[in-house]
């Protein structure tokens, strides 16, 4: 019996676990919700819009990894194809499974904040998958988000939602831009290149 | 690692890299250079090669980055900074630990080198250690420079009090503790996903011990409590030390001793400081005896004190306050002093415009905005808020005027632009603001120390008539 070439590639990339992964996250984050009574104050949902895409994220990130890329380059059919549509699966998968967490308040922490920061968190590892490796592309989004939670709140000026779009409200239009260009950049990187050969040493 | 490590020194090789990749091509070492290289300790290459570095430069930017961006809100203050610097490193620091740990932890399975290292002389827990010790270093020097960082900043602006140097050692402690556990996770579950779910598990328990901030569970986490008056008992930091390194060489210990039962040594102990911690609640913590002091200036009416904590700040406050206290030379029926003190004023003091937290009025050891600040000390001398009914017209007229001599709203003219520009009721309010404040200016020296000493004393009164006019 022969097993078609997508279903290798599945295989291979363990989506079937990443699957399972994404949608305990999206579990998770149902029930953060709802144990941080989100209902009486959008502002609660703050934790819980910031880490479960960051999860996510790092979910995805982890299943970018190949365990035989020197053979993969030998291969005789483009592979970004397949990257993307590994890539924009998995990012959608999780963008349609995140906001039931936060369900209402469209426009401050509803589910399109939670959708720009699954969308730009991605992208963010997407890079660093391409940059660094994917076993270690949730390091520099880790690091990231976890200065802008705990540094974002102080601080006051123009340029703050640029650079701290994952805790601004959905409405603010420039998170939007700076989370898509994120996204954008990174998917592009990760298509065209590939996650980062890594040795066995690392 | 350390077994083979002496080997591949011998050719310049990170360990490990020899187990798998043995290559035949490497040029056989040079006598003469074999005793220096052999001179080196197999541990030297854990400490400089590898994961182990990275961990602490990611740990000491991201405590760096996170402290920067809000360096207005604890720079000059130590208590602030020990308060920021503590929950900056639990928070950022101990579910970076943790993944740094873990990942450090599936080396060997991402090697392939399990095989091997189980066939080497030295015992497990020598092989852990000699992995482990080496990230849970870096981790803390990457957290020591960065506190060091920030203590410096502090002392460059310090108004008072003094540093608490034990506090950062706890937070050491925490995190070498962190890196500890996370290795042994990362060797029990050397998956691709697992140190990015442990640093996420770390930062929802430790987010939601702290969300719930009234159970008395939170006394285990070494976030603890972050009030900037409090400061706790002397034995607090030494307890919070055993019970997280406790449970981390219980970990250590039940996973990698010979005699596993030796675990339970540090598990009683790390159990007994959880419940003397738990136990003890909110005991752990009491008021900072300085922060129930004052210093004052009594050369002034009303007199000027500001608390202990900032001491350094009373000449700034004086100065800002000297036009106020100037014009009230002379006067009777004031309060006996500005005060700033935890808890109510006594019955002749007023409070002084509240100075913390620091980040608004005061930012880095000075007063951001000294006719702000004078304008709010002026507004404190008189207090109609426990009146039943709104306040008369002519009454709020009357205290504007007042304070409006006394110091006057920065954003004053701005005001007056807007209602000059406003409706005619706006208008005709305006008018008499102004006349009722060139009335008050124009009195003569005597005369008005006369009529501010009859305002003062109805300073409180809420009946119209009882109010001087003007």
């Amino acid at each position: 019996m022969t097993t078609s070439g997508p279903l290798l590639y599945v295989r291979s990339r363990t989506v079937p676990r990443t699957v399972a992964a994404l949608a305990a996250t999206a579990a998770l984050a149902v029930w953060a919700a709802h144990e941080l009574d989100a209902y009486l104050d959008p502002d609660r949902r703050v934790p819980v819009i910031a880490l479960a895409p960051l999860f996510a994220a790092a979910v995805i990130g982890t299943s970018l990894y190949t365990a035989s890329e020197e053979l993969d380059r030998t291969a005789v059919r483009p592979w970004w194809r397949r990257r993307l549509v590994h890539l924009l699966t998995l990012t959608a998968l999780a963008a349609a499974l995140l906001p039931w967490a936060v369900l209402g308040h469209a426009s401050f922490f509803g589910p399109s904040a939670m959708i720009r920061n699954t969308l730009g968190c991605t992208g963010l590892t997407a890079a660093a998958a391409a940059l660094l490796g994917a076993r270690l592309s949730w390091l520099p989004v880790f690091g990231y988000v976890s200065a802008v939670y705990l540094g974002a709140s102080a601080l006051r000026g123009n340029s703050v939602p640029l650079w701290a779009w994952l805790v601004q409200p959905a409405a603010e239009r420039g998170a939007w831009v700076v989370a898509l260009v994120a996204f954008g950049v990174g998917g592009v990187l990760y298509v065209l290149r590939g996650a980062r050969a890594e040795g066995a040493r690392d | 690692m350390t077994l083979i490590a002496a080997q591949d020194h011998a050719h310049g090789q990170e360990p490990g890299q020899q187990a798998h990749d043995n290559a035949p091509s490497a040029p056989p070492p040079r006598a003469s250079r074999r005793p220096r290289r052999a001179s080196r300790h197999p541990l030297r290459a854990e400490f400089l090669r590898g994961f182990a570095p990275w961990t602490g430069v990611a740990l000491f930017l991201a405590i760096a980055v996170a402290m920067a961006g809000t360096s207005a809100q604890w720079q000059g203050g130590w208590a602030e900074t020990r308060g920021r610097l503590h929950t900056t490193a639990v928070l950022l620091g101990v579910p970076l630990a943790l993944a740094a740990g873990c990942r450090q932890g599936g080396r060997e399975r991402r090697r392939r080198t399990e095989e091997l290292m189980a066939t080497a002389v030295r015992g497990t827990l020598a092989r852990f250690l000699a992995a482990a010790l080496p990230v849970a270093c870096w981790a803390v020097a990457g957290y020591v420079v960065a506190a060091a960082l920030t203590l410096l900043a502090t002392a460059l602006r310090a108004t008072g009090d003094r540093p608490d140097l034990v506090a950062p050692l706890t937070d050491a402690v925490a995190l070498a503790s962190a890196v500890l556990v996370g290795h042994v996770v990362g060797r029990r579950l050397p998956w691709r996903l697992t140190p990015p779910l442990l640093a996420v598990a770390g930062y929802v328990v430790l987010g939601f011990v702290t969300y719930d901030s009234t159970g008395s569970l939170r006394h285990l986490t070494p976030i603890g409590d972050t009030s900037d008056i409090d400061v706790p008992v002397w034995w607090q930091p030494l307890v919070m030390a055993v019970w997280t390194g406790g449970l981390a060489a219980a970990a250590v210990l039940a996973y990698a001793a010979r005699r596993r039962f030796t675990a339970l040594l540090p598990l009683a102990a790390a159990m007994a400081a959880g419940t003397l911690l738990v136990q003890t609640g909110d005991g752990l913590w009491h008021t900072n005896p300085v922060a129930r002091r004052q210093v004052c200036d009594t050369s002034t009416t009303p007199q000027i004190c500001v608390n202990a904590r900032y001491e350094d700040l009373l000449p700034q406050v004086t100065a800002a306050l000297a036009d106020l206290t100037g014009r009230l030379d002379g006067v009777q029926n004031l309060p006996v002093r500005f005060t700033d003190l935890p808890g109510e004023p006594g019955p002749d003091e007023v409070r002084l415009p509240i100075t913390t937290p620091i980040g608004w009025t005061v930012v880095r050891g000075r007063l951001a905005s000294p006719r702000q600040f004078a304008w709010e000390a002026g507004m404190a001398l008189y207090d109609r808020a426990e009146c039943d009914t709104a306040v008369d017209p002519s009454v709020a007229r009357v205290d504007e005027a007042v304070q409006h001599y006394l110091a006057p709203n920065p954003l004053a003219g701005d005001f007056d632009k807007l209602e000059a520009e406003g409706s005619e009721a706006d208008r005709a309010e305006l008018r008499d603001r102004l006349e009722a404040r060139a009335r008050l200016r124009e009195m003569g020296g005597e005369e008005r120390r006369a009529w501010l000493s009859a305002y003062f004393a109805t300073a409180r009164a809420c009946d119209p008539s009882e109010v001087p006019a003007l």
